[in-house]
């Protein structure tokens, strides 16, 4: 696949703060890519960076093949931004939002009307238009927010923590659209977010830690190397789970035993066959991925 | 300028939707016609009446029509700058509430933003400042003062327009540099308090000691007072000329008044002085555009 983000030995510092520090990694067209980090782990600078509004100390930024800081009005029609916080003007309404927002890429009259509809209809807010955003709440104010960024039909949509504060109807809503979005106009979505969930339907994910990278690979490498296997044990007593002599936590109706790999727990399932009538094996979460990369928990972005 | 109609459309609807800071800003220049009339116009009067030489009588509607004239041509002066700071705070909010992001990860261009943003504020400043004009000039009317042909009005309307285009480009300039809506509106108290001091509108500079006359006739705003107070006095010194005043007694007035400026001991005439204003409504535009084109990323 062709790569639509090469990023090289990216640096930004502020004063004596290593903001990003030796950032390298590859974005290739049409994946969902995932980037994670605490608050302050340098994912917004690097973004700011990405997007042409913060200026690099050293290293590389390509976008779709072109230089970022050389080419950025080219690049700016390829790319569509969400924020973190809506930046849309709040007493105006979604109609004039999208209005002034549209002729920035020099779309107005029929052209704008046109695509205000195809919009509308894609993220349901057909209802809205004549709204001020003031009136919305926070899952339609952010559908106006992915409206804006896809106005211009970007080949990349950068989504900086799309869904936090929205109810779990909306966070679905929003995934469908972007799936549909990937799946039928090959966009690629680069993607922070404090949901680890979320990142388990991405192609590929940076961990980042004090502006470094502390693990990258898809959700199933990161998994393997750095989250062992659970083997979930139903219709046995506490005895018998002892004799498997690995660590084990007790649930409701059942026991939980940590294994390394799913290698090992096929090593045990078959040295122990009599006490595995009814069981599941799960894969760790990228929470487990997390914690063991960086040391931390990530809860609503914050440090744990 | 790709974006520039509807960016300069958007900006416009932000400040009318803000119908709070529309109507404060809109009664402020109303509100210091009815303070300049109830505390001013007296003390105006009596101090030209008691700078008359002696033997020289004026009628008590020549006596109005300067006043009045005096009052209003400061008022509008004042108004014209310190309003368009008031308007000209859409940029500010852009910065303040992130906005600004949303326009610089488009290809719109900087200098196109930055016209954009000039445009509308000189627009609502516009519609503020000729309804302060009209009000004045009802005023004017009313206190049986008016000695202004129709050339004199469109001359005051012109002045008026320059001054505002002046004020807007000025306050471009140095909102430029502003981020919240606290500096902002730090910024725009220092200059409603400051500005009619130093553009002679509060008081002529002529009072002021030669030094300070010196220092201030480096400032264009000076020039916009003068431009628009001989405009507005136009007719009444004509009509005191008919009334048989005196040439060196007229020269007097209007010296008192600053309606003769002096630069470095040179009469200024009053097309230098709309020469004055549109230079540096040009430059002071021609600053801002170039400070948004060169804005450097941190």
């Amino acid at each position: 696949m062709e790569h639509i983000i090469e990023i090289e030995h990216l640096c930004k510092s502020f004063g004596d703060i290593k903001a990003v520090q030796d950032l390298s990694f590859i974005v290739k067209r049409g994946e969902l890519f995932a980037f994670l980090g605490v608050n302050g782990a340098g994912k917004s600078t690097t973004i700011s960076m990405l997007c042409g509004q913060l200026k690099k100390d050293s290293g590389n930024i390509l976008v779709c093949g072109e230089n970022v800081e050389r080419n950025f009005e080219k690049i700016s029609r390829k790319i569509g931004v969400v924020f973190q916080n809506s930046v849309l003007d709040v007493p105006l309404s979604v109609r004039d939002n999208l209005r002034s927002r549209a002729s920035l890429y020099g779309i107005k009259g029929k052209a704008f009307e046109k695509r205000l509809n195809e919009l509308a209809q894609l993220l349901d807010f057909s209802d809205l238009l004549n709204r001020p955003l003031n009136k919305l709440s926070g899952g339609q104010k952010r559908r106006i927010d992915i409206a804006r960024a896809i106005l211009h039909k970007p080949e990349i949509l950068i989504l900086d923590e799309p869904t936090t504060g929205l109810d779990p109807q909306t966070r679905n809503l929003l995934w469908d659209v972007i799936n549909n979005l990937r799946k039928e106009k090959q966009m690629t979505v680069f993607l922070t977010t404090h949901y680890m969930e979320e990142t388990a339907d991405a192609d590929y994910i940076v961990i980042l830690d004090s502006g470094k990278i502390a693990a990258k690979g898809t959700p199933l490498s990161l998994k393997n190397e750095y989250a062992g296997d659970y083997i979930t044990l139903y219709g046995i007593d506490e005895s018998s789970v002892k004799q498997l002599g690995m660590p084990y936590e007790s649930i409701r109706d059942a026991f939980r035993i940590s294994v390394p790999n799913t290698e090992k727990a096929t090593e045990l399932i078959l040295s122990h066959p009599y006490l595995f009538k009814d069981y599941e094996i799960i894969k760790g979460k990228m929470d487990d991925v997390f914690l063991a990369v960086t040391g931390k928990k990530l809860v609503g972005g914050a440090e744990k | 300028m790709i974006g520039f109609f509807n960016m300069t459309r958007r900006n416009l609807r932000l400040f009318f939707k803000d119908k709070g800071l529309f109507f404060s800003t809109l009664i402020t220049p109303i509100i210091l016609l009815v303070l300049y009339a109830t505390f001013l116009a007296n003390i105006y009067r009596d101090s030209f009446a008691s700078a008359l030489p002696d033997g020289v009588v004026i009628p008590d509607e020549l006596l109005n029509g300067t006043v009045v004239c005096q009052l209003t041509s400061s008022l509008l002066a004042v108004c014209c700058v310190t309003v368009s700071f008031c308007a000209n705070l859409i940029m500010i909010w852009d910065k303040a509430n992130k906005s600004i992001n949303d326009f610089t990860v488009s290809p719109v261009k900087h200098s196109t933003l930055a016209v954009s943003y000039f445009v509308a504020s000189a627009v609502s400043t516009l519609i503020i400042t000729f309804t302060a004009l009209g009000v004045s000039l009802g005023y004017v009317a009313i206190i049986q003062g008016w000695y202004l042909s129709f050339t004199d009005v469109l001359w005051v309307i012109l002045d008026v327009l320059l001054l505002t285009l002046f004020g807007t480009a000025l306050s471009s300039c140095i909102n430029f540099f502003l981020s919240t809506n606290g500096q902002a509106s730090a910024v725009g108290t220092i200059i409603s308090a400051g500005y009619g001091f130093l553009c002679g509108a509060y008081m002529p500079i002529s009072n002021f000691s030669q030094e300070l006359q010196n220092v201030l006739m480096f400032l264009p705003g000076t020039y916009g007072t003068s431009l628009l107070r001989n405009h507005m006095m136009r007719g009444v010194f004509e009509e005191m000329k008919a009334y048989g005043f005196p040439d060196d007694v007229m020269t007097g007035i209007r010296d008192s008044i600053d309606c003769n400026l002096y630069f470095n001991g040179n009469e200024v005439p009053v097309e230098m002085m709309a020469g004055v204003l549109i230079g540096s409504v040009l430059l002071f535009t021609g600053i801002f555009v170039l400070m948004n084109i060169l804005k450097k990323k941190r």
